[in-house]
């Protein structure tokens, strides 16, 4: 038996024994045992479950996260290989990956629902499915189809030093205000030019025709001369914030948390054209083996317990809307008792950008100016 | 002896420069020492208070380890590899004749110019095309590109050096190239082959952007060190383990020189 | 001879070549319609902002070569020539930086130059500064790429320097001094040219990797400190599924050292060093 292949595993005849046994006892049991069940099934995959995450989320800080999951199903312990971005992701699959899930965030969900790269989740096999933010989880569908799980998530705003800095109002145009040359921080990502066009007040920052897109880029160009840093990874902006490097910021919430932690006097401003809502979304790949087991990684993903775990450790928010985390900084800065917290008409959410190439490639020329 | 290259103004004044060059070049590390004993989260001054919690965290810390493992292993192959490929070219380019030398050694440094981050992109695809798995092994065939130039570099000019008569008269003595190679060239170049050893060791040692793209799942060392560059949590144990990477390849090192030393003394060497 | 360029040709030239066919849109990973095309070419020398990059970065690359090869130079010369009896030992003494992790000894810069780093903590506390106004300069600008670049290299480039300075023929400084020539003398008309070599192999030690060079940037350059090889390195990091700009841009970069080199390898033949 241990010579067989996985092939030969999964159809011996005491694993078919198992799986009727199992399909019988779900039938039984009810739905309750549903979640017993699908951990038999799941037991018909075999092989590591292979998942495709961004750092920190595997076995180098994560582990608690999918620890639900590890013990559960020992002889199928996730294995990581690490997407810097989403770009990275889909060259990495497209290279040959073949990961069973992987995690890009919600902007890109419907990208990668009609690139026929994924297929759809089935939610009735996560448990925790239920206590998940209905807003976020509608923005993970797709033609009325699954494809995202939502799972960590934050805002993005505006971080500044109350002691260093007066805006002039409450608004994103403090990341471009002349007055502070020298002392501002913008974030590494091609959602900057649609920052330019909320405050330029274009019509859909995600989808700027080629006119508004050249304004855009032509305003960053011009306003780049006062950015100090521009930041990709959180310790970066942290280490330049906390040293008075810079006094003003693109950030998420948990940012302001810790500065605030380090004693600086910091303000986190949700700027008049609002802040924009980013969500984490669990993908299933197309062709995955293990699909079973992947529901299984998710739903542990989604528990109470888990979420609370990201929420303390790495400051980010959690879809499942039951947890709540230790730090009254950051339950307020997440707005974690509002579940209307990142749509309209309090946060744009984050979504689609059918142009993105060529966002991109403003972008890419803006930082090279 | 001493005096004809060097008056003993010009000796003193040098060596207050060298002096000024090395405290120049240990401070950073020096301050890397002090933080890891900080009892803070991000290094920064002023200093917060003494610990050794990050020393504990490191050895406990497995993943940590295991990638320090792996990129010793892959370092020392890289090392054998680019040297032995790297004393072949060498001698050929200093000292045999042959057409399209000039193209050759451009060839052969090429691997200098190339961007790391291209360099690993065009070598996963590479892999993928011919259907290799990224492993341990992809990672040691991209690095002896890379470190090659370093060991043709440092090789070259000490083959130079070198006087041929010395090889010729070992030809003429009936000695096979291959007896005379290691009779006579490889104890001369025994020097510049150490430092070629140790320069292509510390490069894949310390090499991230090709290493990230063709190591697949596992984790060298510095690919560890770059993530944890992202989550501050992690950043004080990796400066500690900097601490104990320096000393512990510095004795390394200085045992190595000596031991080289006194077999040099005892083969009564040049 | 065989081996190493053979070796070279399956794995660097075939990954060269796919990144040159990317360029030409003629080999791509992402599925759809290509075929060979100069779009991507025409589209780089449209746009000046990445030329320009370009020029800044050799700008950059070029002053960093310079400088930590004259700094160089004198200590292979301390240590080759001055009959030191540790040479080896102080050669180690200068080497051993390298043996420590890169990014953490540029992490351990961005505490010294930091608004609050070591430099201008010190301004404070002796008064030349009031800690309202700390020099800001110093961290996430062009500056602190050179500076931590030149920190990186030193050692490095001091390395084929006194590997040519150390095997340097004795006899022949004693035969100038014997014939009249003061120290200074020998140094210019024996020292110095023999040394040559050595002197532009650690020049091209140092410059060419600059150019392509963007970890210390992407650490210490902050917006302003933006090299080549950070456009390249985002252009294929998020620029999926659009690398063939990335693709033209290393390909230029590549050319353009080739040319560098060849016309530079001159310098780097084998030279016969007689002993007559």
């Amino acid at each position: 038996m241990s010579e067989g292949t996985g092939f030969e595993r999964r159809f011996d005849r005491q694993g078919l024994l198992k799986l009727a046994a199992a399909g019988g006892a779900g039938l039984v049991a009810g739905r309750a045992g549903v979640a017993d069940a699908m951990r038999a099934v799941s037991l018909a995959e075999s092989g590591r479950l292979q998942v495709l995450d961004w750092a920190g989320y595997g076995n180098d800080g994560g582990q608690a996260m999918f620890a639900s999951y590890v013990k559960t199903h020992a002889a199928n312990k996730p294995q990581f290989t690490y997407m810097t971005n989403e770009s990275d992701a889909l060259a990495k699959i497209h290279a040959g990956l073949k990961p069973d899930l992987f995690r890009p965030y919600v902007g890109w969900v419907k990208y990668f629902a009609t690139s026929g790269l994924v297929q759809p989740w089935d939610p009735s096999k996560i448990a925790n499915f239920k206590h998940l933010n209905p807003f976020m989880v509608k923005a993970g569908q797709y033609g009325g189809k699954q494809y995202g799980i939502p799972d960590d998530w934050g805002f993005d705003a505006i971080l500044y030093r109350s002691d260093k800095v007066t805006p002039k109002s409450r608004s994103w145009a403090l990341i471009f205000d002349d007055r502070y040359k020298g002392r501002i921080s913008w974030f590494d990502d091609l959602n900057m030019l649609t920052v330019a066009g909320l405050y330029l007040g274009v019509k859909n920052a995600w989808n700027q025709s080629d006119a508004e897109l050249e304004k855009s880029q032509k305003f960053l160009m011009a306003k780049k001369k006062n950015v100090k840093l521009i930041w990709s990874s959180e310790t970066n902006l942290w280490e330049a914030f906390g040293s008075g490097d810079i006094w003003i910021a693109y950030a998420w919430p948990n940012d302001w948390v810790q500065m605030k932690k380090k004693g600086l006097k910091v303000v986190y401003m949700r700027p008049k054209e609002k802040p924009i809502a980013w969500v984490g979304m669990f993908m299933l790949l197309q062709g995955s083996p293990r699909p079973d087991l992947a529901h299984a990684y998710v739903d542990s993903w989604s528990s109470t317990r888990s979420a609370k775990w990201l929420e303390d450790n790495y400051g980010y928010g959690h879809a499942n809307v039951v947890a709540r985390p230790a730090s009254s900084d950051l339950l307020k800065a997440l707005q974690l008792t509002n579940p209307r917290a990142v749509t309209e008409p309090n946060a744009h959410l984050d979504r689609d950008i059918p142009r993105r190439a060529v966002y991109a490639k403003y972008w890419e020329e803006v930082k090279a100016s | 002896m001493n005096d004809v290259a060097l008056s003993k103004n010009g000796a003193r004044v040098l060596r207050g420069f060298f002096a000024l060059v090395v405290v120049f070049l240990y401070a950073p590390i020096v301050i890397l020492l002090i933080f890891s004993f900080n009892n803070s989260d991000i290094p920064a001054f002023p200093l917060s208070g003494f610990t050794l919690h990050w020393y504990h965290q490191f050895l406990v810390n497995a993943d940590l380890r295991a990638s320090l493992e792996t990129s010793a292993l892959i370092a020392v192959m890289t090392s054998i590899g680019a040297v032995v490929l790297g004393v072949l070219s060498s001698i050929a380019l200093v000292r045999r004749k042959f057409r399209g030398k000039a193209a050759a050694s451009a060839l052969l440094l090429s691997p200098l110019v190339i961007p790391y981050v291209v360099f690993g992109i065009s070598l996963l695809l590479l892999f993928h095309t011919i259907g290799v798995p990224r492993g341990m092994f992809t990672v040691v065939i991209g690095h002896i590109v890379i470190t090659l130039p370093y060991t043709i570099l440092v090789l070259v000019p000490r083959l130079e050096q070198i006087d041929e008569s010395l090889e010729e008269a070992a030809y003429d003595l009936g000695a096979s190239r291959f007896r005379t190679f290691r009779s006579i060239t490889l104890p001369l170049i025994l020097p510049a082959v150490l430092s070629a050893f140790l320069i292509a060791f510390t490069t894949s040692f310390d090499e991230y952007a090709v290493a990230s793209f063709v190591v697949g799942s596992r984790s060298t060392f510095p690919i560890y060190l770059y993530s944890a560059l992202r989550f501050p949590s992690q950043l004080p144990q990796v400066i500690a383990v900097a601490v104990v990477v320096l000393i512990v390849s510095l004795t390394v090192v200085v045992a190595a020189e000596l031991g080289r030393r006194i077999a040099e003394r005892r083969v009564g060497a040049a | 001879m065989g081996l190493p360029v053979a070796w070279l040709a399956v794995f660097f030239l075939a990954p060269i070549a796919i990144v040159a066919a990317y360029s030409f849109d003629v080999y791509t990973l992402f599925p759809g319609p290509h075929g060979f095309t100069l779009h991507a070419w025409r589209a780089v020398a449209h746009e000046s902002v990445y030329l320009r990059l370009f020029w800044k970065s050799v700008k950059m690359s070029l002053v960093v070569s310079v400088v930590i090869v004259l700094l160089a130079y004198p200590l292979a010369y301390y240590l080759a020539l001055s009959g030191t009896k540790r040479k080896y030992i102080l050669l180690l003494l200068l080497i051993a930086p390298f043996l420590t992790s890169y990014l953490l000894r540029v992490l351990a810069w961005k505490v010294i130059l930091g608004d609050q780093g070591v430099i201008n903590s010190f301004l404070f506390w002796t008064g030349l500064r009031s800690s309202e106004h700390p020099i800001s300069q110093l961290l996430y600008s062009r500056f602190a790429v050179m500076l931590v670049l030149a920190y990186i290299w030193l050692p490095f480039v001091a390395l084929p320097i006194f590997v040519s300075l150390e095997t340097l023929d004795r006899r022949l400084l004693e035969a100038a001094s014997d014939l009249g020539a003061s120290r200074l003398r020998a140094f210019w008309a024996v020292t110095l040219p023999l040394s040559i070599p050595g002197v532009i192999a650690a020049f091209f030690f140092v410059f060419v990797p600059t150019l392509g060079e963007f970890v210390t940037p992407s650490l210490v350059g902050g917006a302003s400190g933006y090299m080549y090889g950070n456009q390249i390195v985002d252009l294929f990091g998020a620029g999926f599924p659009d690398w063939e700009t990335g693709s033209v841009l290393a390909l230029f970069l590549i050319g353009v050292v080739v040319v560098l080199t060849v016309a530079f390898s001159r310098f780097l033949q084998p030279q016969q060093v007689t002993a007559e």
